[in-house]
């Protein structure tokens, strides 16, 4: 394996900028860490974790399905863009990308997401990368490349065909063996929120989690739907269609389960219609439904619905108390 | 645990039908996940004062296969897409109808069409009824409101292959006599021999002239004479109906396995992916909207 400093990195990075659209964490003029492009400022790979969804990349916020002209003909420019590389993801964060990758995947192929994800590039980054030095679990594997930072340079693991690409485009660096101790010390990473997740799931399972808990919880929730919007995981959408000059457009738009009116139907039925069962379906849906159909849970504690959540109820939240009451 | 993919634990049939997308493509019309394929409509004929029966005629060309009960996603143009029952059986093609009812904004400018106009069709997309387990056995066929849009697929699918049931029994219930679904195929299946096909109405104006019974659907079901046996259900209709009906049946000793539901969900995509249609770790539209009631044992289907 290759070792590389940051500074290697990114003058790589900027030698392949016409062959990449190249995204990553960036520290915006007012302070702000956000996902941007590679501008002249190195990409913030040593602040901490993008208060957002780095998976929105590929299901972005807002996306077309197809244009169609008035004369029903659709619109079949594509669109030239560049491949996308993207530098920065977290364990978490990769995790996520997995389910979701399965997810579009899987049964009906949903073409929107995986043409766009199809072409691209994801280097995680691990180890020593935390905002003060913390480690970072080490995702081995899930990605292209990971970047596993030992305190003073990046050793770079590839996993696939497109890392083993890239890696061989990197022409300084030295070859180290020094992983093994570095993936020893991920591996005893405790996670006592795991457990806690995993004890919150059993118990809803067990329907041992009454419905005025779930009241409870409704009552804190401002509906404000931040928790949906960041998570990495979620993947409910809504169809709508703009009426342009000549033409139609149709788009899709994430939607979030935590509104009144997300299952409503055009007959005044709605099986999610109240708070405290769209809060409840919030919960369960990660920790015990995909659990069912995937095989797994599918929060992977990132932690960011806890970070944004104004009422203090996101995820972890809820899985300790629902552990501290229940458990 | 094991992901219920690999289990195939839905229904014996395996859901999973709609999992090898390959091999039931050809039978599908549109492109890509969401193009619809464009479709003129045929002709229009008011079926109450609220719905419309719209046909829309498919070429021989198009190699388009349907099982009694699915749906496809209709679009209006600029007014985006809706899930919409297929309403004539697979076994009468060349065409599709759909009966739609005026309830929001895109049913309503569907409603303002003309015969001619373009309106785009994905599908057929979710699991039908289960002719399979029909087979061989005595029917009730039970639909309320609008649900007799989706079961008409079947009690036609049944006229056309009479000999493959034994006694079909049809009980549908709308809230008003002018609210009845198509009156004139129900005015035939109830001379018919093929059906004993019984109707009741929540109630009736005055000096309406109406000389059929008054009263709620699960009120149908006491006075009948069930060999539970050999009996199987398939309801459909709107939510509230479910609990009653399902509890009458229970009492003529009908379990979960002969209990056949189709569920109504705004299905946005008709592919599993958008989320809105989810009954637990089921998506309505690919792992229903039919259901054995066996198999929403646990689940909050009802809701």
């Amino acid at each position: 394996m290759k070792t590389i400093t940051c500074d290697q990195f990114h003058h790589f990075l900027y030698s392949i900028r016409e062959d990449f659209e190249i995204v990553g964490p960036v520290i915006l003029h007012d302070g702000t860490l956000s996902l941007g492009r590679l501008t002249a400022e190195p990409l913030a790979l040593f602040a901490g974790r993008i208060p957002f969804r780095f998976t929105s990349l590929f299901f972005p916020h807002s996306e077309r399905l197809f244009a169609m002209s008035d004369e029903y003909r659709f619109d079949k420019s594509g669109s030239s863009a560049k491949p996308l590389l993207v530098v920065g993801w977290r364990a978490e964060d990769l995790e996520a990308l997995e389910f979701i990758d399965e997810f579009f995947r899987t049964g009906f192929r949903d073409d929107v997401f995986c043409d766009r994800r199809q072409s691209s590039v994801v280097i995680g980054v691990s180890g020593r990368c935390g905002v003060n030095g913390e480690f970072c679990r080490i995702s081995e594997g899930k990605c292209d490349m990971e970047l596993i930072y030992d305190g003073k340079h990046f050793i770079m693991a590839e996993y696939t065909e497109n890392g083993r690409f890239l890696s061989e485009k990197i022409v300084w660096g030295e070859e180290t063996d020094s992983l093994e101790a570095l993936l020893q010390e991920s591996r005893a990473l405790r996670t006592p929120e795991r457990e806690i997740l995993q004890t919150a799931s059993q118990l809803l399972m067990r329907n041992q989690v009454d419905d005025d808990f779930w009241a409870e919880i409704a009552d804190r929730c401002i509906q404000c739907t931040s928790c949906t919007n960041v998570c990495p995981t979620c993947t409910c959408f809504d169809v709508y269609d703009m009426r342009l000059k000549r033409k139609i457009e149709r788009y899709r738009m994430w939607d979030s389960c935590q509104m009144s009116g997300f299952m409503r139907e055009a007959s005044g039925h709605n099986p999610l219609a109240s708070q405290s069962d769209r809060t409840r379906r919030r919960i369960r849906h990660k920790l015990v439904d995909d659990l069912h159909r995937w095989g797994r849970m599918t929060c992977f504690l990132c932690g960011r619905c806890d970070d944004v959540c104004p009422t203090g109820i996101g995820m972890k939240a809820v899985a300790a108390e629902i552990v501290e009451r229940f458990g | 645990m094991v992901s219920c993919f690999e289990k195939k634990q839905y229904s014996e049939r395996g859901n999973c039908d709609c999992f090898h997308f390959g091999v039931f493509m050809d039978s599908r019309i549109g492109h890509a996940a969401y193009e619809p394929a464009i479709y003129s409509i045929h002709s229009i004929s008011d079926l109450t004062p609220h719905e419309k029966l719209f046909r829309i005629e498919i070429p021989d060309a198009v190699d388009f296969r349907h099982e009694p009960g699915q749906f496809v996603q209709l679009s209006v143009w600029g007014w985006g897409e809706a899930p919409i029952s297929i309403s004539n059986s697979p076994t009468r093609k060349g065409y599709l109808e759909f009966a739609i009812r005026h309830a929001g904004s895109l049913t309503g400018a569907l409603h303002q069409m003309r015969p001619g106009s373009k309106i785009g069709l994905r599908g057929p997309f979710g699991n039908g009824f289960d002719v399979n387990r029909l087979r061989s056995q005595n029917l009730l066929l039970i639909a309320g409101g609008c649900g007799l849009a989706p079961l008409r697929s079947l009690i036609q699918y049944c006229e056309d292959c009479r000999d493959e049931f034994m006694d079909i029994r049809i009980l549908y219930g709308a809230k008003t006599p002018h609210d009845l679904l198509y009156k004139s195929d129900l005015a035939a299946w109830m001379e018919s021999e093929t059906f004993d096909c019984r109707i009741i109405v929540d109630f009736v104006a005055p000096n309406h002239g109406y000389s059929g019974k008054i009263g709620l659907l699960p009120e149908l079901i006491p006075p009948l004479e069930v060999e539970a046996e050999n009996t199987t259900a398939v309801l459909v209709g709107p939510p509230m109906m479910y609990p009653f009906v399902v509890e009458a049946l229970r009492k003529k000793g009908l379990d979960d396995e002969r209990i056949m539901v189709s569920l109504e969900r705004h299905m946005k995509c008709g592919i599993g992916k958008c989320g809105h249609c989810a009954i637990d770790h089921f998506s309505c539209c690919i792992d229903g909207p039919v259901f054995l009631l066996r198999d929403l044992q646990g689940t909050e289907w009802a809701g």
